[in-house]
């Protein structure tokens, strides 16, 4: 069982396995709480399974900088859009009192 | 001059559109020489025309104008043809049609819509030689069809009265019965013919296989058979000549006792070598002809409107066209029809000015003793009843009997029918003389202020009262001395195409019929005159004693009625349903109320999935992308 | 080692998932980035590792932890009606995308040739190797994001405003 061996003893299908798994947590925050704050938490963490994957295969094909170089742009990016973010939260709160998505629901038809 | 016949019918067309268009700025003396200067230029130039036609050496002129239609077989020319047969009804529409308009100047003086009647009329002549003229059925069909327009126009003319725009409208939709006949006929005789063009169909008439062409011909031929019982008025479609009453005098007299109705008798005498090859057709078309005759006869005998009284009169006058036609006698027929154009429209025009000096009385029974106040109405209208009685010398004897012979031959039973209608013809006639002017005046007022009618009435009146006596010439059989002038005349036309020609007559019986039933309808005049010359106390006497005869002939044997209980209101209900039914539930509901509602409803259903909650939205996309998913790895 | 770490990213991803308590939760997701930080050194990226733990840990999660406790919002409010459906799908779901996706790795035939072992591996990422490449081939993509810092600074003062 190449797979399950790779998985104990780091190779890329085992980095590849935890990112993904990884993912499916963050979604599953995202699906599940109802606080933005936690579903923000959730997108994050799907961020960052998504630069494990990338990181793991720039290893695994050749190592050049170039992964790292664009990974650090995804935490540019991540970065101004938790501002972004947390700042529209805020200003939720100080609409509506609350920070539960589900009341945040006036776009309903 | 050949290129100038066009305007023959143009003419009136120019005067219709002028009068319609302009009339009534333009005053009624500008409408007065334009209604009567086109159709006596159009007299003039058809006489030109007419003598043009005798000038060539087989009595026939084709003039072809250029292409009207031309697709696939089929090829319509705007052509005229000039032959006996059209050259005779074409001076009748114009020479009779211009007297009749000159009488209109003074009949119509006082009407508001003077220029309105004008151009009607106008446009009448115009379509009436369209029909007549026509080289082609489908050109002869466009005039058809014009003039039942123009006389459902003519006969609502007096639009504001609730009767005449009804009686207009039955007019035009009885027409229409008829016209779908003459359509399928049509398409019948192009089928087999391949043309539409009467020279051709005739003579290929001939030439047809006798098992193919007698289904076909006898079918196309009664089809065109019933187009004309609703043109020229036989049963069953007879209902709407009495109706067309409503409009003014000169209409009734052009269209509905000179030209118009005669419209089915010149079309079948015009395709008479089809007709002739159709034997089960001609029984149909005699016997229907005797029976309308009989009936209206008698009919006529107890109505009281003067109008409706010529109107039946007419009906059934037609009936004997007819009865000519079916017996093999077209020329006979056309005979009746030329002699009837001057002598019905003689007495339309009489009772024209009887109203006219009655102040618009029409009810015979407050007449009387207008001799001494209308003595040329009076003269005039005699010599008309001489003439549709069939006294002897007189041109209705020679026309009316030589049918009456044609029929014995055929069927003695035909012969009886005949007779019956002429016995009824002369009562009815005289009564209405007697009643209107012998006797005691009934409506003091009105005769004090009766007076005799202006010249451009009377002389019009005159003329054809001359011409009422005088045209029996044309017709005097062989067995009184004579040589059915009228028949030779008219043979080129009638056996256009064909091989055999007509057939002689003997003397002998000719005579001896001649004499019994010109001797019982001097009797039953007299009879009538006698009966009516002091008032209509016997009429009101028998209606006392029989009244069930007496209302069943007033009310018209109550077939108006039936129509309407049995025929109309179905057809009404029948249309009620479609509405309600049809056009309400299903078109409405289910054709265009469902779509809708079915959108509503779908688009209420995916409005559900509009919940406002982004978590909702973000499991759709997740679910979304694991589908995609899902089929780009398989 | 690559265990350890992974059970640490994950047991922190799932305590984030699971905890009701915000702050907790918050704490939960910091431990993950630190496991993640692990997972890239063993990737023999350092570069990598110390950017995460103080670009993500250091950073946004202070402020995620800020903006929580301004707003009060420890304890998850309780839901106005309850959606068992949605939270069933939801869990489903997820199970079979995690599962899917895992079962997907592991037998993926091309994934396998790329990790055989023996191979000789690069060696570890340099931030001089980092540096040259940003600044070489990527210089404008490093301007614009700047550019995107400086509008999302903006962008964040602006809307947390009181009076526009």
């Amino acid at each position: 069982m190449t797979g399950m061996d790779a998985i104990l003893n780091g190779g890329l299908q085992g980095f590849l396995v935890v990112a993904l798994l990884l993912f499916a947590i963050g979604l599953a925050t995202v699906l599940l709480r109802r606080t933005l704050l936690m579903q923000f938490m959730g997108v994050e963490l799907m961020l960052n399974a998504a630069n494990v994957a990338l990181l793991a295969f720039a290893r695994y094909r050749g190592g050049d900088a170039q992964a790292t170089v664009f990974y650090l742009f995804i935490i540019a990016v991540a970065a101004c859009e938790a501002a972004i973010g947390l700042a529209l939260v805020i200003g939720l709160y100080r609409h509506r009192g609350t920070t539960d998505s589900d009341r945040a629901a006036s776009l309903k038809q | 001059m050949n290129k100038y016949y066009w305007l023959i019918p143009i003419l009136p067309l120019v005067g219709a559109a002028f009068n319609g268009l302009l009339g009534k700025r333009a005053g009624k003396g500008a409408v007065t020489f334009v209604g009567l200067g086109v159709v006596f230029g159009s007299l003039l130039l058809a006489a030109s025309a007419f003598l043009a036609m005798k000038a060539t050496g087989d009595h026939r002129l084709v003039l072809n104008y250029g292409e009207w239609m031309a697709t696939g077989s089929l090829s319509v020319p705007f052509g005229m043809v000039i032959d006996p047969l059209s050259g005779t009804m074409m001076l009748v529409v114009t020479g009779i049609g211009f007297l009749i308009h000159l009488y209109s100047v003074g009949y119509m003086h006082e009407d508001e819509g003077y220029a309105r009647f004008f151009s009607y009329l106008n446009l009448f002549v115009f379509f009436m030689l369209t029909l007549v003229l026509g080289s082609s059925l489908v050109l002869m069909f466009v005039g058809w069809e014009g003039v039942g327009l123009c006389s459902y126009l003519l006969i609502g003319y007096f639009f504001e009265t609730d009767f005449a725009p009804d009686a207009g409208l039955k007019a035009f939709l009885t027409n229409r019965v008829g016209d779908l006949g003459v359509s399928i006929g049509m398409m019948v005789l192009f089928a087999a013919f391949g043309t539409l063009t009467v020279s051709d169909i005739l003579t290929q008439a001939g030439h047809l296989a006798p098992e193919v062409g007698f289904g076909v011909l006898t079918f196309a031929t009664l089809m065109l058979f019933v187009g004309a019982t609703g043109k020229s008025a036989q049963l069953p479609l007879y209902l709407w000549l009495p109706d067309a009453m409503a409009g003014p005098t000169p209409v009734s007299a052009l269209i509905h006792a000179a030209t118009m109705v005669t419209s089915g008798i010149y079309m079948i005498c015009r395709l008479a070598p089809v007709f002739s090859l159709a034997p089960i057709t001609m029984d149909v078309v005699a016997w229907v002809g005797a029976a309308t005759a009989l009936f209206a006869a008698t009919i006529g005998l107890v109505q009281r409107d003067i109008k409706k009284v010529l109107a039946y009169s007419t009906v059934s006058q037609l009936g004997y066209m007819f009865l000519g036609l079916g017996a093999s006698g077209f020329a006979a027929g056309f005979f009746h029809v030329f002699t009837h154009a001057w002598f019905k429209a003689l007495l339309f025009l009489g009772a024209g000015s009887v109203i006219h000096a009655m102040h618009h009385e029409q009810d015979l029974f407050k007449m009387g003793g207008l001799k001494a106040k209308t003595k040329i109405t009076f003269v005039t209208m005699f010599i008309g009843t001489l003439a549709i009685m069939g006294f002897p010398g007189t041109s209705g004897f020679f026309s009316k009997d030589e049918i009456l012979y044609l029929a014995f031959l055929k069927s003695p039973a035909l012969w009886v029918v005949g007779v019956i209608g002429a016995c009824c013809t002369s009562f009815y006639m005289w009564r209405l003389m007697a009643l209107t002017f012998w006797g005691e005046p009934r409506d003091h007022h009105a005769y004090d202020h009766a007076h005799e009618s202006p010249l451009s009435m009377t002389v019009p009146l005159m003329v054809l009262a001359v011409g009422s006596l005088c045209w029996g010439v044309w017709g005097i059989p062989e067995a009184f001395g004579g040589t059915f002038a009228i028949g030779e005349w008219l043979k080129p036309a009638l056996t256009f195409g064909q091989l055999h020609g007509a057939h002689g007559h003997h003397a002998g019986p000719a005579v001896l019929l001649a004499c019994i039933s010109t001797g019982l309808g001097l009797v039953m005049g007299f009879l009538g005159w006698s009966t009516y010359r002091n008032g209509p106390a016997a009429e009101l006497a028998f209606a006392e004693r029989h009244p069930f005869l007496h209302d069943l002939l007033l009310n018209k044997y109550y077939v108006d009625e039936g129509v309407e209980l049995y025929l109309l209101r179905p057809i009404r209900w029948f249309g009620n349903v479609l509405w309600k039914l049809f056009d309400v539930i299903i078109i409405d509901g289910v054709g265009v109320n469902l779509p809708g509602a079915l959108a509503r409803v779908f688009g209420d259903f995916t409005a559900l999935f509009q919940t406002g909650r982004v978590r909702n939205y973000a499991l759709s996309m997740a679910l979304g992308a694991a589908v995609l998913l899902y089929v780009f790895l398989k | 080692m690559f265990i350890t770490f992974a059970f640490v990213t994950l047991l922190g991803a799932l305590g984030m998932l699971l905890q009701k308590n915000v702050i907790v939760a918050g704490l939960c997701m910091v431990a993950t980035f630190f496991g993640v930080a692990g997972l890239f050194l063993l990737l023999a990226n350092p570069v990598a590792a110390a950017l995460q733990i103080i670009v993500y840990s250091g950073a946004i999660m202070v402020l995620v932890l800020f903006v929580i406790m301004m707003l009060n919002s420890h304890e998850e409010e309780t839901a106005q009606t309850a959606r068992p459906v949605q939270r069933w799908v939801s869990v489903v779901l997820v199970a079979v995308l995690a599962l899917g996706a895992v079962k997907l790795v592991l037998s993926s035939a091309g994934l396998k040739t790329l990790a055989v072992k023996g191979q000789p591996m690069p060696g570890a990422m340099t931030l001089q190797q980092v540096g040259t490449t940003l600044f070489a081939e990527h210089l404008l993509g490093f301007e614009v994001a700047g550019l995107l810092l400086l509008a999302a600074m903006i962008g964040a003062v602006a809307l947390t405003k009181r009076n526009l």
